[in-house]
Parts: C-alpha cells; sequence; structure tokens
C-alpha cells in the first residue's frame, strides 16, 4: 500500500464505475420496490397503497397471459436454439475446410439488429406479397397472416426468436468441443467408437458447464423478450402474443401506471434471481462432486 | 475429429442446407431491396427481381431524415465505446493491480448488479433521467422540465459504465506478473503513469473484446432509445427504421433497403473483426 495521498488514487479510479451503478442500477433497484407500493402517474407525488398492486397483479388477467406467453416463448426458444446450436457446433467441429465461412453464415442473424431482423421477417410473412404464403401455396397450403392471427402471432415470433438464437448457442458450444482434448476422441476412435457414440459420451458430459451457462443466459434473455415482440405484431393481436416486458412498458410508458408497472416488474426481477440462484446451486454442486 | 468421407459429405450437406436456412430471409430481403415498385402488384413467386433497382437504396434513404438517425447512432455509440472502455479498463486495473480497503466487496457488489435485467429497472431509470438537475429545463431539485430525457445524455451516461466490462478488466489485468508493478513503482511512476504507460499499451485483445461488446450492444440497441427520447431528432437509426416502417410499411422494396443499409455497419465490422467478435461472444460465457 502507498502512502500519503496516493491511498485514495484506486478510489478515483472505480469512481466513474462506481458512481454510475449507484445512480443508474442501486437507486433504481431500491426505488421499484418502493414504487411498487405506491400509486404513481407522475403527475402527483406517489400515493402509498401498500401491497394493492401485488394483488392486482394477481387478478389480471392480461399479465396472466403475458406471463403465460413469455414462459411459452421461453421453452419454445430457449431448447431448440440450443439442440440446433449443439449439432451445429458439432458439424462445424469436424475439420472441414470452409468452417469460418460456415460459422459466420449461421452466426450472422445473431448480430443484425433485433428491429432490422423484425423488418425482414414483417416482408417474409406478409400476407399477400411475403415469401412464405407464396412458397406454402406452391405446395397447395393456404397461408394466413401470421402475425395478425390470434391463432399464430406467438408460435411465429418464437419461431423467429428460435432464428436469431442458434448463432450464440452454435459459438459458445464450438468454444466448448475446441477445448476437449483430441486425445479423447482419438482413443474412443481406436476403441471403435462411432461418431455418434463419441458425441454421446464425450462431447455431451464435457459441455456440461456451457449449457448450464447457455441454458441460463438464454432464458434470462428470453423472460426479457421486447423488441421482437414489440415490431413484429406489438403484443397482440387481442394481446395473444404480449410478454411480461411488454406489459411494463406498456403500463408504464402508455398508461402512465408506473407503481402497478413496477410491481411487474418485481415480478420479473424475482423471477431472474430464482433462475440464478438455481444456476450457482446446480454449478456449485457439480464443483463439489468434481 | 478424423471423419470417413462419406461423413463428410453429410456433414457438408447438413451445414449447407443449415446456413441456407439461416441467410435465406437475408438474401430474401437483399432481393426484394432490388425490386421494381410494380413487381409487387404481380402477385408472382419470384425470388429474383425482374429488373434490378439499385436505386431503391437512394429513394430508401431520401424519404426519412437518415442523416440525423445516422448522426445520433455514430455519436452515442463512439462515445459510449470511448467513455466505456477508459472507465472499464482503469477500474478494472485497481481491482486487478492494486491493494485498497474494499477492494473485493465493492467489486461484488458491482459484479451482483451484472444480474439486474434492464428492463426491470426501466422505470425508476426513466423517472431519474427526468431529474437531472439543471438539465432540460429543471430546477436544481430536478423538477419543472424533462431532465436528460430526450438528449443524448440519456443514453450516452449509462452505458458508460459496466459490469461486464469491469469484470472482463479486472479478469485480463490479473494475468499480468507482478514484477511488472514493482519495477515501475520502484522507477517511482504512480498509479496513473503505471497504467497508461503501461498496461494501456499492452490492452489491445481487452479492449477489441470489450469494445465490440459495447458497439453491437449500443448500435443496436430499440429498447433504451424508444423509451428515453420522443423529438425525431433524437433518433437513432434503429428507431428510425421503426418509423420509416410506419410511415412506407407498403413499400417492402424501400423498408428492405432501410434495414439492410442499417445493418451495414455491424455486418462489415462482424466480418472484419469475425475473430475478434466470436472471442467477445466466447469471453461472455467465461463467468459461468
Amino acid at each position: 500500500m502507498q502512502k500519503g495521498w496516493n491511498r485514495f488514487i484506486p478510489y478515483f479510479l472505480i469512481l466513474p464505475n462506481v458512481l454510475l451503478f449507484t445512480v443508474f442500477i442501486l437507486v433504481p433497484l431500491l426505488w421499484i420496490f418502493y414504487l411498487s407500493l405506491n400509486d404513481y402517474t407522475m403527475l402527483n407525488a406517489p400515493k402509498w397503497v401498500g401491497l394493492k398492486n401485488y394483488s392486482l397483479l394477481l387478478n389480471d388477467s392480461i399479465f396472466h397471459q403475458a406471463v403465460k406467453n413469455t414462459a411459452l416463448y421461453w421453452i419454445g426458444t430457449v431448447v431448440p436454439s440450443m439442440l440446433l446450436g449443439l449439432v451445429l457446433a458439432n458439424l462445424l467441429s469436424m475439420r472441414l475446410k470452409a468452417l469460418a465461412a460456415f460459422r459466420a453464415l449461421i452466426y450472422l442473424p445473431g448480430v443484425i439488429s433485433s428491429v432490422a431482423v423484425a423488418m425482414t421477417w414483417l416482408w417474409m410473412l406478409d400476407p399477400l406479397q411475403g415469401p412464405v404464403n407464396s412458397l406454402l401455396g406452391l405446395i397447395g397450403i393456404d397461408g394466413r397472416n401470421w402475425l395478425q392471427d390470434p391463432a399464430t402471432s406467438l408460435p411465429t415470433v418464437i419461431v423467429i426468436g428460435i432464428w436469431t438464437g442458434i448463432g450464440y448457442a452454435m459459438i459458445i458450444f464450438l468454444a466448448g468441443i475446441q477445448s476437449i482434448s483430441e486425445s479423447l476422441y482419438e482413443a474412443a476412435s481406436l476403441d471403435g467408437a462411432s461418431v455418434l457414440k463419441k458425441f454421446w459420451y464425450i462431447t455431451v458430459p464435457l459441455l456440461k458447464p456451457m449449457t448450464l451457462f447457455l441454458f441460463v443466459t438464454s432464458t434470462i434473455r428470453s423472460f426479457q423478450v421486447f423488441d421482437l415482440v414489440f415490431v413484429l405484431t406489438g403484443g397482440g393481436p387481442a394481446n395473444s402474443s404480449t410478454t411480461i416486458v411488454t406489459q411494463i412498458v406498456g403500463a408504464s410508458f402508455q398508461e402512465y401506471r408506473m407503481g402497478y408497472a413496477s410491481a411487474m416488474a418485481v415480478f420479473l426481477l424475482a423471477l431472474t434471481l430464482f433462475i440464478t440462484l438455481i444456476q450457482y446451486a446446480i454449478g456449485s454442486r457439480n464443483q463439489a462432486g468434481e | 475429429m478424423r471423419l470417413s468421407k462419406v461423413e463428410q459429405g453429410l456433414a457438408y450437406a447438413a451445414l449447407l442446407l443449415f446456413s441456407l436456412v439461416t441467410i435465406l430471409p437475408l438474401l430474401l430481403a437483399f432481393f426484394t431491396s432490388m425490386k421494381g415498385d410494380d413487381e409487387f402488384s404481380l402477385q408472382a413467386i419470384r425470388l429474383l427481381p425482374l429488373e434490378w433497382h439499385p436505386g431503391n437504396y437512394v429513394r430508401a434513404l431520401e424519404m426519412g431524415d437518415w442523416l440525423t438517425y445516422l448522426k445520433n447512432s455514430v455519436w452515442v455509440t463512439s462515445i459510449a465505446l470511448t467513455g466505456s472502455l477508459l472507465f472499464n479498463s482503469i477500474a478494472g486495473f485497481a481491482f486487478a493491480r492494486i491493494a485498497f480497503r474494499g477492494n473485493l466487496p465493492i467489486f461484488l457488489t458491482l459484479l451482483a448488479g451484472m444480474m439486474v435485467p434492464a428492463q426491470v429497472i426501466i422505470i425508476p431509470q426513466f423517472l431519474i433521467m427526468k431529474s437531472i438537475p439543471l438539465f432540460g429545463g429543471n430546477d436544481w431539485l430536478g423538477a419543472g422540465g424533462s431532465g436528460w430525457l430526450d438528449s443524448y445524455y440519456a443514453l450516452i451516461v449509462p452505458e458508460l459504465a459496466g459490469a461486464f466490462g469491469v469484470f472482463m478488466a479486472r479478469q485480463f489485468y490479473l494475468q499480468f506478473p507482478k514484477a511488472l508493478d514493482e519495477a515501475a513503482y520502484i522507477d517511482g511512476a504512480g498509479y496513473l503513469r503505471l497504467f497508461l504507460g503501461i498496461y494501456v499499451p499492452l490492452s489491445g485483445p481487452l479492449f477489441a473484446t470489450l469494445g465490440i461488446f459495447k458497439f453491437v450492444g449500443v448500435w443496436n440497441d430499440f429498447f433504451h432509445p424508444l423509451i428515453y427520447t420522443n423529438s425525431a431528432s433524437m433518433r437513432t437509426l434503429q428507431l428510425g427504421l421503426q418509423t420509416f416502417r410506419g410511415e412506407h410499411q407498403v413499400q417492402y422494396n424501400l423498408l428492405m433497403a432501410a434495414s439492410l443499409l442499417i445493418s451495414v455497419p455491424i455486418i462489415a465490422m462482424f466480418f472484419i473483426f469475425q475473430k475478434q467478435f466470436i472471442r467477445s461472444m466466447v469471453a461472455s460465457s467465461v463467468k459461468g
């Protein structure tokens, strides 16, 4: 440790981060709990209402719909993206020549903004002119207005969500596979193991930590889905594709029910923390077992 | 893994099929962006345009205030990028290389903040932005005006910090040998000179990883500009695209042209810095 005023220098070095963390994360975090216990329209001072917002939440059928849709989006996107990503990562790890090109092409949808992605799919799915319905027409299937039909709006958003998520899962899995020692596979080959056996008995178990990480981050990200939904369907029609964050934004910045929206945000936070805690529990159990 | 010829062929075929599926929507968007206006009324299924109209891109540009949107995006992204690299690396340096009271607890607290989703705290963040004193017509108590809302401050300042960046910088600097610091201290160099003179020049890989992360995050951000801004002059490219769609929805050729145009910088970056991109994405998983 240094003497004199030098002792304070490290605090100056971390000051910008600590300050911004305090103002834009810590204070909002505490404030969200306070707001959730108040009625606040931004016109008057917050009015204390206790747990009223939470009991409203319990009886809000649209919010229930949003939670259900978010859960469906989670189930519908996370596992398929990861499975496809895993398969592709394995194909890519087979020492093929054009590895970099394939990797880039498959990952490309992941770097483009969600708004641009949404625009592309709005065209693909246009009921009259879009390629999807045209192609379906070729094989004799009557297409429909996928995004504006309550029966198909959410599933369609889910398919697009999968499309954008495959690349990331693939990249993470590929990095994991590349860190597995080649000698394991060679030894297995000597014993006459097939490609599938090697995949199942070597790759899959050794990818466990990455799988856990991917599952948790993709899960948390899927809980926050907003951009795609907002641009593609706006949560409609008739709330058929609305999600938790769509509801938060609607309640706060369109209806100015800040307190009520804050209660929804607290719910989302609790959900996120719950998943994170499970990750820690599984992660530390794995480490203890090794 | 060594493969037989048949297995290799199958792997290629599967990869080709998959890349085609992932890339097809973008390819179709490109073809569509080149089609003439009258082609859409034909209702015929054609992949390629009957006639190529590269002029669509110029028309799309003329139809919106893209120069303003581009200026906003470039401005916000570049300041957020530069500032966050500086603040994150210098804090990471302090946490990694200097023993000071509270080092670990403060670091862990920052790290915990990484788990808070942006969408959870957007409401109080909005209220804080609105109440910044002496800005946007506010008095010194932060009342009366709009504070930082609808200004660059709201889009830039929160992006200047970031637990992920500090975490990455700390990990990076922890690998440096202790002898490096000691030699510098014997020479009488202070922390700042040590950081700027020795650590920064060695930080290329760190800056690349963090820089790409920030660039993608801020350039593609739709959520924060949507909430924080409302005047047309403050729109970023992502918001501009959404506005454009509202005004010219049926003109798909122009909408696709605009969508591709705003993606060009990020696609170009991706192809030029592919290795760093991949490393940046993988780096985000090491904490797992």
